[in-house]
């Protein structure tokens, strides 16, 4: 069971990343990489980190993910492919990087001798990235920068206003235009005629002066 | 290598014989919910509500579902149509999986064989049900955005930005009852609650949990993903058929589990006050009780209150509703902190 879950998410998480690069329309991208992070959250999970994987969805896929929708939905469907490509000089560049990506992830792995293949993996104590044992690391062993990441997002967030506000945005003032309507409107007198057939239709003369409500 | 993070004691078969149990006893709550709906909405609103099919009306939802599963599945020609189909699907299931971690009682041995009332007890608890969530967006945005229309697609945005806005106020009034019961399973958190309800030192925190479940479930009187006089049905407008009714069923199953989660973290779940040695045959029975007191809430709003503008609900969340939560965080941990000092 756990190694059927466990092909069936590396699966969804090569094919998400696949997709994400070798896919042409921009939303298809977008979701292959949802697919491809919710898969990540479910070897996370097998990997005993619930907190992990749970964090994992919530953040990226609920919220980060979410924002990519919103902008490529609300412009994609459209003719993307107006842009220059990267050039030669780019694309010699890119697969130089990619293959010093390529060379240092196997050093890295086939420095170990491979030793951890054919074991049962490590050994994890009993309540094992659960959130108490995460949030008592946070607030112990990392504080430092689990305060400073937070510092970091905080400011993000107060730049992302500030530069809104200085733009003044699309439809400057249109908030205080909007008619406010209090309910203390609701409970006092209507003007005359208001609300009414007499505003669309006239005033026919043969009925009553009205009275005040 | 197995799954550590459950607390599994049961044999598999009791596992299977509880996942066809509550898969059951959601079907069959969902159809009693559209049925009190119209029935308790005609009632605030003067009229009889259904009362042809069968005894007062009783059969009316079964009508329902077998004229909506007997309908064409339409789709329109603009359509993306993968996604259309897999949207429904999406929604259906992240709201039976939110179902599943609703304590309907403790673990009391049946027959000798001790057995959770529930489906599971997930160890991150409110977490899981945040991350089905953030799932469930994608049902309805996918929805919307595959119709090719743009009634189904100014709901599916106007649904997700409501989503995400509001989840975040819903969380930050869920994390001063986690602060308070120190613990994230949600049958813990009842336990927790024996000498109170949560509802008495959480007040705020239950208040602003209810406004943004009303939020989270495209409810009344935030229900602009779907208001019908300006956007004819929003994101479902162009489903018809079981795929229409797989979204109804959804909607309404969402807010069956947003009242079970509201039960479990602040009406005290199964526990009745004041009455010790309460027998365990009883607590499905509680939790039930309570469930149709929030059900019946929810349908009262409804009929009770105006929609809201959009540039009104998104001022509210971000505005009101999110320092309110983030304040009632903060003084909750100060005195939890002060207390147990």
């Amino acid at each position: 069971m756990t190694y059927l879950i466990f092909f069936i998410a590396a699966i969804g998480t090569l094919a998400g990343a696949i997709g994400v690069i070798a896919l042409k329309d921009p939303f298809y991208c977008v979701l292959a990489l949802v697919v491809h992070l919710i898969s990540l959250a479910v070897l996370f999970m097998l990997l005993r980190a619930e907190f992990v994987a749970a964090a994992q969805v919530v953040v990226y896929a609920g919220a980060v993910m979410v924002l990519y929708i919103f902008v490529v939905s609300y412009i994609g469907g459209q003719n993307l492919s107006g842009s220059a490509g990267p050039g030669r000089a780019g694309t010699l560049a890119a697969f130089a990087c990619a293959g010093a990506l390529v060379a240092e992830l196997f050093i890295a792995v086939l420095g170990t001798g491979l030793k951890a293949v054919g074991t049962g993996g490590a050994h994890v104590a009993a309540g094992f990235g659960n959130p108490e044992s995460i949030g008592t690391l946070f607030l112990t062993k990392f504080l430092a920068p689990f305060e400073i990441a937070s510092y970091l997002l905080l400011l993000a967030a107060v730049g992302a206003v500030t530069l809104a506000r200085r733009r003044g945005g699309l439809d400057d003032g249109i908030e205080q235009r909007a008619p406010r309507i209090s309910v203390a409107e609701f409970m006092s007198a209507r003007p005359y005629y208001t609300g009414t057939q007499h505003e669309t239709l006239g005033r026919p003369e043969s009925l009553p002066e009205p009275t005040q409500r | 290598m197995s799954f550590a993070l459950v607390d599994y004691f049961e044999p598999w078969w009791i596992q299977i014989i509880k996942g066809i149990v509550l898969f059951a006893i959601g079907l069959q709550i969902v159809p009693l919910v559209l049925l009190a709906e119209r029935k308790l909405l005609g009632r605030f609103q003067g009229r009889y509500g259904p009362n042809r099919v069968g005894p007062y009306g009783l059969i009316q939802p079964l009508a329902d579902i077998v004229k909506l599963l007997g309908k064409e599945q339409s789709r329109p020609e603009t359509s993306v149509g993968p996604l259309f189909i897999v949207a429904p699907v999406i929604s259906i299931m992240t709201a039976v999986g939110t179902f599943a971690i609703i304590p309907f009682g403790d673990a009391p041995h049946i027959f000798g064989t001790r057995v959770g009332l529930y489906g599971v007890d997930v160890s991150i608890g409110p977490l899981y049900i945040f991350a089905l969530s953030a799932i469930s967006f994608y049902g309805l945005m996918l929805g919307g955005w595959a119709s090719g229309s743009k009634y189904s697609f100014l709901g599916a945005m106007r649904a997700a930005a409501q989503l995400i806005s509001y989840e975040v106020s819903q969380g930050l009034a869920l994390v001063g009852v986690l602060i308070t019961a120190g613990t994230l399973s949600l049958t813990q958190i009842v336990h927790a609650q024996e000498g109170m309800w949560y509802i008495v030192p959480q007040l705020a925190g239950f208040l602003i949990f209810m406004v943004a479940a009303f939020a989270e479930t495209n409810r009344a009187p935030f229900d602009l993903a779907e208001a019908d006089a300006e956007l004819v049905g929003g994101y479902n407008t162009e489903y018809g058929g079981g795929r229409f009714a797989s979204y109804y069923f959804a909607e309404y199953l969402n807010v069956v589990v947003v009242s079970g989660v509201a039960t479990t973290l602040f009406l005290g779940g199964w526990l009745i006050p004041g009455w010790h040695g309460q027998p365990a045959w009883t607590d499905p029975f509680v939790v039930l009780f309570k469930m149709t007191l929030f059900i019946s809430f929810f349908i009262w709003i409804r009929a009770t209150l105006p929609r809201l503008r959009y540039d009104q609900l998104m001022s509210f969340g971000w505005k009101i509703l999110l320092p309110l939560a983030t304040l009632n965080t903060l003084a909750t941990a100060i005195i939890v902190v002060a207390v147990h000092k």
